[in-house]
């Protein structure tokens, strides 16, 4: 009998729940607020059947578009034949956790509105642009013994392992 | 001793999930409450308010309480040990003092929120069912949050919600469960419930023990004979209660200085210096003892 590409085919360990944290979900999940605008990851949650996103999307991160009662709605890129297709899936609430992608972002514009802020009550200007790490500086190597090595002489009877 | 096979082998410990604290506990019911608690996301941060009420053996709770991610946040509490302010001394866990408890949270937590002008609710506690009409400002909801009781019909528990709804608050819910509701006829018989609201319940088997069973009668009811408070008094008591709440339902605040040492409630754990010490003694003591024995003999 062929395998079948069923809606949920090739899910059986993305899909189910994590080893001893099965049955009810914690509350956060519900207790959560989505805004429009949000980046949010996807993630399934094998517990709850309804508002599941196919398994495709399981692990992408896209923006929130739409909020209901239930579900968000969120969009992402879908590479579909030769080009990328921007798609709008709801999904509800148990299967989305809001992304840290933007974390990093977020905290270091706030710590740079600082360091310019304070630098422009010093009167000083600044760059806060991030550099790249640069080549390592040079440095002396200390405790070095020299041990010259010289080629000897090719010697067919060394060579010749085992019998000749 | 014949051989017993280890029923409960290191691998099922290995796999054993343990449930929830609080199921352990056995004091939260997570289906029922992920279903009070969920909010519609498009109400974004609106809170959720939940009408709690619980029973101990003695005391009735009623509080209102919304949650949030860092915890359930309780906004007005009323006990039914406070309504010894409001001239209750007696029969704290009863159907009426459930109602007086709902009806001094519903006016608590009106006034706190200023609403109490508007909605004054049902001033004569009449037992039929009654509504809040929404007027200006929008009446206070909440929704019925039993825990783990049975909901049967003529449960204290909504005799607490009555309570709240005679005080005013919105809290959707049906005639159903209420005491007097007859399950042949599917009708609140209003005249029964008023009976139970004023403890007329109450009234009626001191009655018939003060016929049948004097002696029965005298331990049962003892503290309600040391404040004289016979069957016919019963209802009177509770009129007064009622128009004591309404007149000032402001918790008030115990004479008592705040504890700052706790009592404890469990044994204190020892530590791995007091144990040894304990063992060593314990040691000491039965090798003593067989000293004894061997001497004795």
């Amino acid at each position: 009998m062929p395998a079948g590409h069923g809606l949920r085919s090739r899910t059986r360990d993305s899909f189910s729940r994590p080893f001893r944290k099965r049955g009810y979900i914690p509350l956060t999940t519900y207790l959560r607020t989505f805004k429009v605008g949000d980046y949010v990851d996807v993630k399934v949650n094998g517990a709850v059947h309804k508002g599941m996103p196919h398994k495709f999307y399981h692990g992408r991160t896209g923006r929130v578009w739409n909020v209901t009662k239930r579900a968000v709605g969120v969009e992402m890129n879908k590479q579909v034949g030769g080009r990328i297709i921007r798609k709008r899936i709801h999904v509800r609430i148990e299967h989305v956790i809001p992304s840290r992608c933007t974390e990093e972002l977020r905290l270091r514009k706030k710590k740079n509105d600082e360091l310019k802020a304070a630098a422009k009550a010093r009167g000083e200007v600044i760059s806060t642009k991030r550099q790249p790490e640069g080549p390592k500086p040079g440095f002396m190597v200390e405790g070095a013994t020299l041990e010259t090595v010289t080629p000897i002489p090719y010697d067919v009877t060394n060579d010749l392992k085992g019998g000749y | 001793m014949a051989f017993a096979k280890a029923q409960k082998t290191r691998a099922y410990y290995k796999r054993f999930q343990v449930k929830y604290k609080r199921r352990r506990d056995g004091k939260t019911d997570y289906r029922a409450r992920i279903r009070l608690i969920n909010q519609d996301k498009n109400k974004y941060n609106t809170p959720k308010y939940r009408f709690v009420v619980r029973f101990s053996n003695k005391d009735v709770v009623a509080q209102i309480i919304h949650s949030t991610i860092a915890g359930d946040h309780v906004m007005a509490a009323a006990y039914s040990h406070e309504l010894s302010h409001y001239g209750l001394e007696v029969g704290h866990t009863n159907y009426a003092a459930a109602y007086c408890t709902g009806l001094l949270l519903a006016r608590r937590v009106l006034k706190m929120l200023e609403l109490d002008e508007e909605y004054q609710g049902n001033v004569e506690a009449s037992g039929e069912d009654y509504s809040v009409e929404p007027a200006e400002r929008r009446p206070f909801r909440a929704l019925l949050d039993v825990g783990l009781v049975r909901t049967t019909t003529g449960n204290r528990v909504f005799g607490a919600l009555k309570g709240a709804l005679d005080g005013g608050l919105d809290i959707p819910h049906s005639e159903k469960r209420f005491a007097g509701f007859s399950k042949d006829s599917k009708q609140l018989d209003a005249e029964v419930h008023r009976k139970y609201l004023y403890g007329g319940h109450i009234a009626s088997y001191m009655r018939s023990l003060q016929e049948d069973e004097p002696e029965k009668y005298q331990t049962h009811f003892s503290q309600y004979l040391k404040r004289g408070l016979g069957p016919d008094d019963i209802e009177a008591v509770y009129k007064k209660v009622h128009a004591a709440i309404r007149a000032d339902p402001t918790a008030k605040k115990s004479d008592k200085p705040a504890q700052t040492q706790h009592k404890r409630y469990n044994p204190k754990r020892l530590t791995f210096d007091e144990r040894r010490q304990k063992l060593i003694d314990r040691l000491k003591a039965l090798n003593s003892a067989a000293d004894e024995d061997d001497d004795d003999e």
